[in-house]
């Protein structure tokens, strides 16, 4: 009959701030959806003129051989090879200086020894002494894009560009704010000296509790559908409605209530067991990191995968969902009982304990 | 019935590691009294309180309330029970009036009436933000919301802590009036007049060891007079061997005892001798505790 009172209590007492937060991440999240078009242009773009030339790459057991190739300029005395690490071609690592307009074509040697030679190559045509044109670049190697290089996101969909987002920022965004919040819903009144009134009226500690637990579980739901919402809303805005899903978006963004389930079970545990705000919100902090740290280290380096099936961000599968694939039952099962184990591990600690004073 | 027990207590023991909070209480609470519970700071009044409402383990012992187990049926007893901490808090962001209602449906109550009627004797203004309040005002809120049930037992934690005297006294007349209405009511203090004023009876601890426990009155009784003479010669100390003479010392012709009764049969053997000096000082209550408080009291 009484059940709710603490719910509606802690609302009424931290609505500015639930709904600061919730302002804070729609503006982030439908401002960040905006750059996706950005993000695609960089997988698409193209190096200025390429039409205009033919790489060929020999190999053999000593020496690459890079054979140039290119259209025919008609005014051309002669032609300028630049050949550099990088397409600005600021600083040129080699150059060749006057090539014969009748060949139109040009080999480079480069010693196997210093491995393959990655190589941006830049053809100018030299009409007269004030007068050059660029005949066009090339590559000898398979271009990247730079989100492709570090994310290992192979294309420039909007799936793609919403993973990176989720397994950047957005999960560290809101997991560092659901733990600060879970901490201080215990601790806040232990410290506010409300502990002894509040467990002096007849509500069981577990109640208590539970109420706590619930009031930040929901509200984080409730987040996690409007950000739900803002991906669709953002999606619809770019005209993204036809590759992705609207019900792919809030599913990706829904689903990854149990493992913020387990960032309040360990806060809320973190802050009965520690009793004080900076302890226990600095546990659910480094909890937080560690989680987000190792799970980084696992998607960035080669060999180390393994590490992050010891993360609970393993077990939210965002890209599955995004590209509308079956998300694992087993892996939200496995989440959802972390944090009931969590949640009544702190149940029976907090019902043994001596309130201090 | 007379003499119904509410709160009874039997071997508490309550021990925080090797430190020892409260050690074998034993004390009984009657129904419609007013039990005042004093002693020095630290002696172990708050964790035998907070012991009692659940709020603490207890290491060893028994503490039954309205014959109920203070820890297996708790939720049944803190139905029947307001309780006032000694440190009191509240959210500071919310007003006075929200936190009271709150606090008044978790103790499954929707009559407002005796929590505006309180505020109102107490002059709280409820439409305040609980964090803007004064120390005092604060101290005002606890005491309505321990009040405002209208539960059968109220335990305080030095309820007047931050109250001008003027609201003290009309704390005082709250208590009163609880009582009259058949409440009990179990406060720790550390203030002699207090206790004085408004108990029925005295538990006294130190050193977390119950040290006496009585009616005000029968103390008042005890109280007696201080009696110090110098004599001329030294006498022998065995002429005031007589009931009503109590702690008698004899320090060479000097000596002091208490005087509880047959004042009249004392003077009547001390003019026997030729005095030199003599000094009668009524004790009052407040001597008397103290000397509970030092360890120099008898139970």
């Amino acid at each position: 009959m009484k059940i709710g009172k603490t719910m509606w209590m802690e609302l009424k007492n931290r609505w500015k701030g639930f709904l600061l937060f919730i302002l804070v991440v729609v503006l982030l999240v439908g401002g960040f959806v905006q750059a996706y078009p950005s993000f695609s242009e960089a997988f698409e773009d193209e190096l200025e003129g390429s039409e205009n030339i033919d790489i060929e790459v020999l190999e053999d057991r000593k020496n690459v051989t890079v054979k140039l190739s290119w259209k025919e300029i008609v005014d051309a005395e002669n032609y300028s090879i630049l050949v550099s690490e990088s397409a600005n071609m600021m600083a040129p690592l080699d150059r060749v200086d006057g090539v014969e307009n009748t060949s139109h074509n040009c080999s480079l040697k480069y010693d196997e020894k210093e491995g393959f030679p990655e190589r941006y190559f830049a053809v100018v045509a030299v009409i007269d002494e004030d007068e050059k044109e660029l005949v066009g670049m090339g590559m000898n190697f398979e271009r990247t894009s730079p989100f492709q290089e570090i994310w290992g996101v192979d294309y420039g969909d909007i799936q793609g560009f919403l993973s990176i987002l989720w397994s950047t920022w957005w999960i560290l965004l809101i997991g560092l704010y659901i733990g600060y919040i879970s901490v201080n819903l215990i601790t806040k009144d232990y410290e506010e000296e409300r502990m002894d009134v509040l467990l002096s009226k007849p509500i069981s500690r577990r109640q208590y509790l539970l109420e706590k637990f619930s009031i930040v579980s929901l509200y984080t739901l409730a987040l996690l559908v409007l950000v739900g919402l803002v991906l669709v809303a953002s999606a619809y805005s770019l005209g993204e409605l036809n590759s992705v899903s609207s019900s792919a978006l809030m599913i990706s963004s829904v689903l990854s209530w149990p493992v913020f389930l387990v960032v309040i079970s360990i806060s809320v545990l973190a802050g009965v067991y520690l009793e004080s705000s900076r302890k226990a919100v600095g546990v659910s902090f480094i909890f937080i990191l560690i989680q987000y740290g190792v799970n980084m280290v696992g998607d960035l380096t080669e060999g180390l995968e393994y590490l992050k099936t010891y993360t609970i961000i393993n077990y939210w599968n965002y890209e599955a969902a995004l590209y509308g694939e079956a998300v694992s039952a087993y892996d939200v099962g496995f989440l959802l009982v972390l944090s009931a184990v969590l949640i009544v591990s702190a149940l029976v600690i907090f019902d043994r304990k001596d309130i201090p004073v | 019935m007379e003499n119904e027990v509410v709160m009874k207590i039997r071997g508490l023991t309550k021990k925080y590691g090797d430190v020892v909070g409260i050690k074998d209480l034993d004390l009984d609470v009657y129904k419609g009294e007013i039990m005042g519970f004093l002693g020095p700071n630290g002696a172990g009044k708050t964790t035998t309180i907070r012991t009692c409402l659940g709020l603490l383990q207890k290491t060893s012992g028994d503490v039954k309330i309205f014959g109920l187990d203070s820890h297996e049926d708790s939720i049944e007893i803190r139905k029947r029970t307001g309780y006032l901490p000694g440190d009191f808090g509240m959210y500071p962001d919310l007003k006075v009036k929200s936190i009271l209602r709150y606090l008044l449906s978790q103790s499954g109550v929707s009559d407002e009436s005796k929590m505006k009627g309180l505020a109102e004797r107490l002059e709280l203004d409820l439409s305040r933000k609980y964090g803007n309040l004064s120390k005092g005002n604060k101290q005002k809120v606890g005491l309505v919301q321990a009040f405002m049930a209208d539960q059968d037992l109220i335990i305080m934690d030095e309820p007047t802590s931050g109250l001008d005297p003027l609201m003290q006294q009309k704390c005082y007349e709250l208590l009163r009036e609880e009582k009259e209405k058949g409440k009990t009511i179990f406060m720790s203090s550390h203030i002699l007049a207090e206790v004085e004023e408004v108990c029925d009876r005295v538990a006294i601890i130190r050193n977390a060891e119950l040290q006496v426990v009585e009616e005000i009155e029968s103390l008042k009784e005890k109280m007696g007079k201080k009696l110090e003479i110098e004599f001329e010669n030294s006498v022998d100390p065995s002429i005031f061997a007589m009931e009503g003479v109590e702690d008698f010392e004899m320090d060479g012709r000097k000596a002091t005892m208490i005087v509880t009764s047959n004042l009249d049969e004392v003077i009547k053997k001390i003019s026997k001798q030729n005095v030199i000096n003599m000094s009668l000082e009524t004790f009052s209550l407040e001597q008397l505790f103290l000397t509970y408080y030092s360890g120099g009291g008898k139970g």
